[in-house]
């Protein structure tokens, strides 16, 4: 049996920012990833805030960023545009889209470099308590064995098993579960260069629809519904899309991408005796654009941090870990929670009201371009908004 | 559970699954029917239509 002090299960941007500052702070991790390719198929739209990756210490490496961010359109039911971009705003906040399949395998190379030793091809399976510790079944290419570790850090995505072995309550319910799917595409005619356009209303019914380019003539197109808010499934919403919409008229797709995203905020518990949950698998999801590497990167680090902490003092319970979660929620949980009750809202919009919302937008002044700034101009435009969520701002 | 030929493995039916019975290889889901209950949330919730009842 293999011995660890941190074993970190799942390596997108959670689990491996876990494995970096685990190891960062002394401990012994493994990291495993039940793919053979770190990152590899995408399931997003590789959006990310400047100030987000600056805030982990990430420099942006041309290898990883596909294209730098000159704003935001958004776009109602009935066609009505609201662009922020350079044209209107003197500094819109940039962002950057990602390419995943380089930007992940970077964070676990990160990992790597910090001492974590990676397995790829390695899935768990299930876990028990032994003592003071945990032991996970793994299978790798037909052959399975036990890992052992006084830590478990659960960054196994939007499925959650992790968490669940342990007892907890992290599975998503399907009324918090966006559907997603998108196409990489090529041959796109943008209204605008380098502007992530989101589109809303019926088009994707409890989410939006999403233009993200990704340099040239290319771009990421996609959606996200909640199935039971749906008529269709998503494909077949994204296939209406992108025949109907005059960007993608000449465009054709050059790849798939399917994904669940987590949209119900964290759960009440995302730690326990040995365990520690993070990224996706925790709920570490802006709720209302659905973007979850940076938040769930901050969960990872924290959990990370503490579970090193945790290892030099020798103590691995809950008590001790806990930790983590007063950590992560004081950073990102506020957040979170806010953004939750503005995409309840948003989704209860119907097509004609966020017609309004968008005629009414042309007449305002943003100062800047933020999901923030974005709310507080609905919640000034909007007297159903500013009921329910004028506490919020 | 009868998995189509174009199911492409992201996971999303064992995220929703209430009772956690869904595994998902890098290439394969493997479902745990015994304990299933037949509630079909993992059926509405795939985006691609790639998960049917067996007949």
């Amino acid at each position: 049996m293999i011995e660890t002090d941190v074993l970190v299960i799942g390596a997108g941007p959670a689990g491996s920012s876990a494995a970096k500052h685990a190891a960062l702070g002394g401990a012994n991790v493994i990291l495993i990833e039940k793919k053979s390719e770190i990152g590899a198929p995408k399931r997003c739209a590789e959006g990310v805030s400047k100030n987000g990756l600056e805030k982990l210490g990430i420099e942006p490496n041309p290898r990883f960023i596909a294209k730098e961010l000159d704003g935001v359109r958004l776009v109602s039911p009935n066609g009505t545009n609201v662009w922020l971009t350079s044209e209107e705003i003197e500094l819109p906040e940039a962002g950057y889209i990602l390419e995943r399949k380089v930007f992940d395998k970077f964070m676990a190379m990160d990992a790597a470099r910090a001492g974590a030793q990676i397995k790829i091809k390695t899935l768990a399976k299930a876990l028990r308590k032994d003592g003071d510790s945990i032991i996970v079944t793994c299978e790798s290419m037909g052959n399975e064995f036990e890992i052992k570790a006084n830590i478990i850090i659960g960054a196994d995505g939007p499925e959650s098993h992790v968490g669940r072995w342990a007892g907890l309550r992290t599975g998503t319910k399907a009324v918090n579960m966006e559907s997603g799917i998108q196409y990489e595409m090529v041959g796109m005619d943008f209204e605008r260069e380098n502007v992530i356009e989101f589109f809303f209303g019926s088009v994707a019914p409890g989410g939006y629809a999403w233009i993200f380019p990704k340099g040239d003539d290319i771009a990421n197109v996609g959606l996200a519904v909640i199935a039971s808010k749906a008529e269709k499934t998503a494909i077949e919403y994204l296939d209406d899309f992108v025949a109907n919409c005059p960007a993608t008229k000449n465009a054709q797709a050059v790849e798939l991408n399917v994904g669940g995203d987590p949209v119900g905020g964290m759960p009440k518990r995302i730690y326990d005796d040995n365990i520690l949950i993070c990224g996706d698998a925790a709920g570490q999801v802006n709720p209302l654009t659905g973007g979850g590497i940076i938040s769930g990167m901050t969960g990872g680090m924290y959990a990370g941090k503490v579970a090193a902490e945790a290892i030099a003092d020798g103590d691995y319970s809950a008590t001790r870990l806990k930790q983590y979660d007063e950590e992560v929620r004081a950073d990102i949980g506020e957040e979170i929670n806010k953004y939750l009750k503005v995409k309840d809202y948003a989704i209860s919009l119907s097509d004609s009201e966020l017609d309004s919302v968008a005629e009414a937008f042309q007449e305002i002044d943003f100062e800047k371009v933020s999901t923030s700034e974005i709310v507080r101009s609905l919640i000034k435009v909007s007297p159903k908004a500013f009921i329910k969520l004028g506490k919020l701002i | 559970m009868k998995v189509e030929d174009w199911c492409s493995f992201c996971g999303e039916c064992a995220g929703v699954c209430p009772r956690n019975l869904i595994e998902v290889k890098e290439y394969k889901l493997v479902f745990n029917e015994e304990d299933c209950k037949d509630c079909n949330t993992c059926i509405v919730a795939c985006p691609i239509k790639a998960l049917k009842r067996e007949e």
